[in-house]
């Protein structure tokens, strides 16, 4: 739905470009978009392709805030969202960024989603009428005066979701809504958002994770290097449709059924009940030397009503890649903290150095220089060759171009590379991870851990995750969390076919048949090729 | 629920009588009055042990230094060891001192605990505060527990891949203290970004009138605790202001002789 007129409502991008200060080159150039009255079109590509910059255009942001060049004509609802005035934007257009926390701006449910609706200067009457409508809308069904602060991560994206469309916005752009959500949160606000554009919002989305977004979007945009390269209607988009062969060009995750079905040539229904070639017999690890050990790791956080973890015994060997699974809240990053050490958990046994890596990596960067970061450690553990510990770390996680750049300054899987081969080069024996796929996409997600499989052989690696086909694809053992408590545990592909009840997690068709074929977590071409 | 104006004007009044009071007694009885909020907080028996340990870290430490380089004359040795003499008046300035420091402290953590940061806002509007300024208070205070948290994960962090600087050297100690504010300092600065975009797409303009949903009403036990403290502080500051005069030889009222005897004993 690009060239000709623009819809009547919605969002239009004709020509859209912008360079940013000091940069030789355009960010975005010569972007003709779309999103008609309930419609959701998803907007996609590889980190860094430009695709927030071009939302943050459809939204105006940068052309009243940036100070780089601009080009080309934004209009929503007929009205360029960089003139109106901010009373009146609000009734045209919501933004959702990324990081929901760091957008919260009042102190309760109800205030939030009214902060719109009070600088459109409704009356608290007025307000008043419209909220439970607009929680409800997304799904709140809360008490109105509970702290935002609260909230679960999917809680608080579908509130930001909800104050942004307050004060009668009918178009909405997010940025990443579920990046930092669990399968069923995710789910939640999709169709949360699918509701909204039946309604007849225009939804803009800005998205890695496909699988997820797939089912619920009408239009699939791919941008790459700036530019729009494809798009199609998802409907249109079946086994051998051109855009799959885009999206894999560019390192995207193709919806893992449709990638199948492609690549055997028949529909996606014939697809789910294929049956790959069994796996040939892999002899099972020996089991190495204990390198940590937990027995009853309890810990309640300051205040809280209930431990986040409760009981929980492992014992971690070396060769071993550990997924501690489980939904948001579920207590993955406090298990994570007692294994470190960083909380106090007077149940653990380790035998082995172990260093952690924060779920937001930014807070383990501390050095001027990438080159001073990953040196740091080495230095001060007093390693006997630190130059080449250091030039391994930077080789396995592809950063070594990267040694006189400011650590604060690179984007965001940069940042996180270089968090984890800082921690790499201190040449521990127990890695831990606390979500490390966050604003990853799918390619940089795949070789981080095809270079953390290599350099931890010799240890173990723990990490934390939402990501049901990241844990089947490189742990040999899972531990589900839910409330704290283990619910479940054991060889990937087994575990995670028997969830109990309630827990959050999806394993989807494609990684049903991989499991059943012996191979868990193989890709559809993998699946095909018969590798193991 | 107090009205956060009724909240302001007591942390105000609780300064100027901080400022006003010297007596150590006079400045433990405001202390507690400001600790007392705290009560109603429901907070853990954690960051009660933790307060204490600071409000008598701060105290003791206060205490001590004043005790011991204490100048001015008259003075009285409390204990002498060595060359190192600790006297009474500087013991007892120090504590005023410190009470005084722990008293303001005190009201401002039970303001910042008790009232939401919107709640707040709001009250600095009415104030006449310009409304930008208002917002960075209160979204200021707001996060700093969050910083606070973050320097905490930062240190971690740093823990994990190193031994304690301070074994190296202390200049190297001290740089990597500067060093670690460094991802606390980027991190904020990403957070007032989205903070700023998402005020922006949700029209916020500090200039244009907003319709506010829930206005702030000041009721009857505004008013009776406003008066109140207002006439307290009114009162003690009067006394006080009376006996300076009277001290500095400007003024002397004969009548006031018992306000004198008290104002010396109490205040």
């Amino acid at each position: 739905m690009t060239g000709g007129a623009p819809p009547p409502g919605g969002i239009s991008l004709r020509g859209v470009g912008y360079r940013y200060p000091s940069a030789p080159a355009l960010a975005v150039a010569e972007v003709d978009l779309d999103v008609s009255p309930g419609e959701v079109v998803l907007l996609t590509g590889p980190t860094g392709c430009g695709k927030s910059t071009a939302l943050r255009l459809a939204a105006g942001l940068l052309q009243r805030h940036g100070a780089g060049e601009v080009r080309g004509q934004v209009r929503v609802g007929g009205e360029d969202p960089a003139t109106t005035p901010p009373g009146q934007r609000v009734r045209l257009l919501g933004l959702v960024g990324q990081e929901p926390g760091d957008q919260l701006v009042a102190g309760t449910l109800a205030d939030e989603v009214a902060f719109a609706m009070e600088s459109a200067g409704m009356s608290p009457r007025e307000i008043e009428a419209r909220l439970p409508a607009l929680l409800s809308a997304v799904g709140l069904d809360l008490p109105p005066d509970r702290d935002p602060r609260t909230l679960s991560g999917g809680q608080t994206q579908r509130l930001v979701t909800a104050a942004a469309l307050s004060a009668g916005a009918r178009a909405l752009v997010l940025d990443e809504p579920v990046a930092q959500l669990d399968p069923l949160g995710a789910r939640a606000l999709l169709q949360a958002l699918r509701a909204l554009a039946d309604d007849g919002v225009a939804v803009l989305l800005v998205e890695h994770r496909l699988e997820a977004c797939w089912p619920l979007v009408d239009r699939v945009v791919v941008m790459a290097g700036g530019r729009v390269v494809d798009q199609a209607a998802r409907a249109a988009v079946g086994p051998g449709h051109p855009l799959l062969g885009t999206l894999r060009r560019l390192g995207l995750r193709v919806p893992a059924t449709l990638d199948l079905a492609d690549r055997l040539g028949r529909p996606v229904e014939e697809a789910e009940r294929w049956t790959p070639p069994p796996a040939p017999a892999v002899a099972p690890l020996a089991p190495g030397e204990v390198l940590l050990e937990g027995r009853a790791l309890t810990f309640r956080h300051p205040g809280a009503a209930a431990p986040a973890v409760r009981a929980v015994d492992l014992a971690l060997r070396v060769g071993e890649r550990l997924a501690l699974l489980g939904g948001n809240g579920a207590g993955k990053s406090t298990l994570l903290a007692l294994l470190s050490g960083e909380l106090p958990a007077p149940g653990l046994r380790a035998t082995a150095d172990r260093v952690a890596v924060p779920q937001d990596p930014d807070l383990a960067l501390f050095c001027e220089t990438v080159a001073e970061e990953l040196a740091h450690g080495p230095r001060e553990r007093g390693a006997r060759d630190p130059a080449a510990a250091v030039d391994r770390a930077a080789r396995a996680l592809s950063v070594a171009d990267l040694r006189d750049r400011a650590p604060q300054a690179l984007s965001r899987g940069q940042r996180l590379r270089v968090a984890v081969a800082a921690a790499l080069a201190c040449q521990p024996r127990l890695l831990l991870l606390d979500e490390p796929t966050s604003g990853q996409d799918h390619d940089q997600v795949e070789a981080m851990f095809v270079a953390l499989r290599q350099a931890m052989a010799d240890g173990a690696l723990v990490f934390a995750t939402h990501d049901v086909d990241l844990a089947l694809r490189h742990a040999t053992a899972v531990l589900v969390l839910d409330g704290g408590r283990v619910v479940a545990r054991g060889a990937p592909g087994p575990t995670l076919l028997s969830l109990p009840a309630g827990v959050p997690l999806e394993v989807g068709s494609l990684a049903r048949l991989a499991i059943a074929a012996g191979r868990p977590g193989a890709s559809a071409a993998e699946l095909l090729a018969g590798a193991p | 629920m107090i009205d956060p104006r009724t909240r302001l004007l007591l942390l105000a009044c609780a300064g100027l009588l901080a400022v006003a009071l010297e007596r150590p007694l006079a400045l433990l009885v405001l202390a507690l009055a400001c600790a007392s909020p705290l009560l109603l907080l429901g907070l853990s028996a954690t960051w009660w042990r933790r307060g204490l340990l600071t409000v008598l870290a701060v105290v003791w430490s206060t205490v001590l230094s004043q005790a011991l380089f204490y100048a001015e004359q008259p003075r009285v040795p409390l204990f002498t060891l060595g060359p190192l003499t600790l006297w009474r008046e500087g013991a007892v300035w120090g504590l005023a001192q410190s009470l005084r420091f722990v008293g303001l402290s005190l009201a401002g953590v039970a303001l910042a605990a008790s009232t939401p940061p919107d709640r707040l806002h709001l009250a600095l509007v009415r104030l006449r505060l310009p409304f930008g300024l208002a917002l960075m208070a209160s979204t200021a205070l707001r996060f700093l527990p969050e910083v606070g948290r973050e320097l905490l994960v930062v240190r971690r962090a740093r823990a994990a891949r190193g031994r304690p600087a301070w074994r190296r050297s202390p200049w190297a100690w001290v740089a990597l203290e500067v060093a670690l504010l460094r991802p606390v300092v980027a991190r904020a600065w990403r957070r007032a970004h989205a903070l700023a975009e998402s005020l922006d797409a949700r029209g916020f303009d500090p200039l244009a009138p907003r319709g506010v949903r829930r206005p702030l009403r000041a009721g009857g036990l505004d008013l009776a605790l406003g008066l109140s403290a207002v006439a307290l502080t009114l009162a003690v500051v009067g006394a006080r202001l009376l006996y300076l005069l009277y001290t500095a030889d400007l003024l002397y009222l004969p009548r006031a002789r018992t306000l004198y005897a008290f104002v010396r004993a109490w205040l």
